[in-house]
């Protein structure tokens, strides 16, 4: 006899957790074989932890104002990245040095992100439901174009003079520039150093700073637009707000952050590779927040910090312990690209699966409400 | 009326931001001083070089010079300052200067000659613009060309 199949939520909390934080669960034990493997002293570990906290936990923070709106998660934050990468050529180029270079690029990629930001926003506003592989592809498309400049119109169009810069043959910019004169400059300024680990304050200031607007941001009238865009359009436009301008507002917002962002994480590493700085960011940043625990349609800074936390240890930690469990350390570099892959892939289909589960149990539902008034008409 | 305000408050954010854009592009200007320690003839008049010249740029020692020789620091912003250890002729006594220079805002690099300067000569002789005499060597670099899914790859 066919048994039947029941559909019931999860009333074990020990299940129910698990189910819900399967992604950085996978992470804890990922990291806690491969530490040991590492052979990685501890206070090391924690260095390269807090420097990459540091580094790129801003460039993260952007992803939570899209994902308020309900539009997923911003593939598009690469345009902001490229922003930020165009504003430190310029910066680099007229020898700006220090944090004045920062600042001043921080202020030049300002209204680059912002253009950006609104290009994406409309297409994304035109492709509503299908944000996520709509702004993966303009990201692609806007890399064309950046290369465009970049290659070709940076010299001859744009003045680029500085001879580090440009390339020997007379137009376009060099593979690599150097930002040796604003390496760490965040960093460095106020850092302290407690057993052995540097604490870069003043980075870590910035993101509380950005960790405060984020929380404020949420409770102002625009947050809770963006919030009721997110949980449902038509009721959210039938309450009279205007989505598409919510929708594009957050798309601004979230590529801005991402060309400061941009700029710190250039910043700390000392050096922009031109043509391949911004083309694995949106993919590892999103990766790092869905290890936080994050989903397509829920997030917080909480799933930012712990995200790269375990990510980070795992990307520390995983060539060491790949060579050391194979031999070739090559295989740990496999590994932690698979691994970011991998995460992405399994959160996308878990939210997708949680998503026809929930849609399953309504229906469900309904039509046995539907069956007990029929009961109760007929009596 | 609101939306007149909120143009104003707009503007006002841009000319803020365009205002500080503009100091940083001030103060943060970047440039590398190279410091000579080299004899030069100005006017008719021989200067000779110095035997020991040590210098210190915000209490970092950057170069210790004897004669003919040639150091370096960093420096951002115009307004230059360094301390000089200076000792004239051998066996002489050391003696220090306090030193400040306004750089010139469009040069990158800049040579100072530390005789002229200590003599208290004009700009001209002792402040001129560094020009690389090592050609450079024309490498072709292939733009954009990169491991497409970036092993290795740090973040």
């Amino acid at each position: 006899m066919k048994k039947k199949k029941t559909l019931r939520p999860e009333g074990n909390p020990i299940v129910r957790f698990i189910r819900n934080n399967t992604v950085p669960i996978m992470f804890v034990l990922i990291c806690a074989v491969c530490i040991p493997l590492s052979g990685f002293s501890p206070s090391y570990l924690l260095n390269e932890i807090v420097t990459r906290m540091g580094r790129n936990i801003f460039l993260i923070l952007c992803l939570l104002i899209p994902i308020m709106a309900g539009m997923g998660l911003n593939f598009g934050m690469t345009l902001g990245a490229m922003a930020g990468e165009i504003a430190l050529i310029f910066v680099a180029d007229w020898q700006i040095w220090g944090i004045p270079g920062v600042i001043l690029a921080m202020i030049l990629s300002i209204p680059f992100s912002i253009l950006l930001g609104l290009l994406c926003g409309k297409l994304l506003n035109m492709s509503k439901g299908r944000e996520m592989i709509t702004s993966y592809i303009i990201s692609f498309f806007i890399n064309g174009l950046y290369q465009l400049v970049v290659l070709y119109m940076m010299g001859p169009i744009i003045p680029i003079k500085h001879f580090s810069i440009k390339l020997p043959r007379g137009y376009g910019i060099r593979n690599t520039v150097s930002l040796l004169n604003m390496r760490q400059v965040l960093d460095n300024a106020l850092s302290v150093t407690i057993a052995g680990v540097k604490i870069p304050i003043l980075t870590f200031a910035i993101i509380a700073v950005l960790c405060l607007f984020v929380t404020w941001f949420r409770k102002t009238k625009l947050g809770q637009d963006m919030r009721a865009v997110g949980q449902n359009m038509e009721v959210a436009r039938a309450a009279g707000i205007n989505v598409e301008r919510t929708r594009l507002i957050s798309i601004v917002i979230s590529t801005v952050i991402a060309g400061f962002g941009m700029i710190i994480y250039l910043q700390n590493m000392g050096n922009l590779s031109t043509y391949s700085s911004h083309s694995q960011i949106g993919m590892f940043c999103i990766a790092a927040l869905l290890v936080g625990g994050a989903s397509v349609d829920k997030a917080n800074i909480g799933n930012v910090f712990l995200g790269v936390i375990l990510f980070h240890t795992m990307f520390i930690v995983a060539p060491s312990a790949g060579a050391k469990i194979t031999g070739d350390s090559m295989i740990g570099e496999y590994f932690r690209v698979f691994i970011s892959y991998g995460v992405i892939t399994v959160a996308l289909v878990m939210y997708e699966a949680k998503k026809r589960r929930a849609k399953s149990l309504a229906g469900h539902k309904l039509a046995q409400d539907q069956l007990t008034e029929d009961k109760e008409a007929a009596q | 009326m609101k939306s007149k305000r909120t143009l104003l408050i707009r503007l006002a954010v841009v000319l803020v931001l365009i205002a500080i854009g503009a100091v940083m592009m001030v103060i943060g200007r970047g440039h590398t001083v190279y410091f000579d320690n080299v004899a030069l003839d100005y006017n008719g008049t021989h200067y000779d070089a110095l035997y020991k010249v040590t210098v210190y740029v915000k209490d970092k020692q950057v170069a210790k010079l004897y004669a003919k020789e040639r150091g370096m620091a960093t420096w951002i912003g115009q307004n230059f300052s360094m301390t000089l250890e200076v000792i004239e002729t051998k066996g002489g006594d050391e003696e220090v200067h306090t030193i400040h220079v306004k750089l010139p805002y469009n040069m990158d690099g800049i040579v100072l000659n530390l005789p002229a300067l200590l003599q208290g000569l004009p700009e001209e002789a002792y402040l001129k613009e560094f020009v690389s005499n090592v050609p450079e060597v024309p490498v072709e670099e292939e733009p954009g060309s990169s491991d497409e899914f970036d092993f290795g790859a740090d973040f």
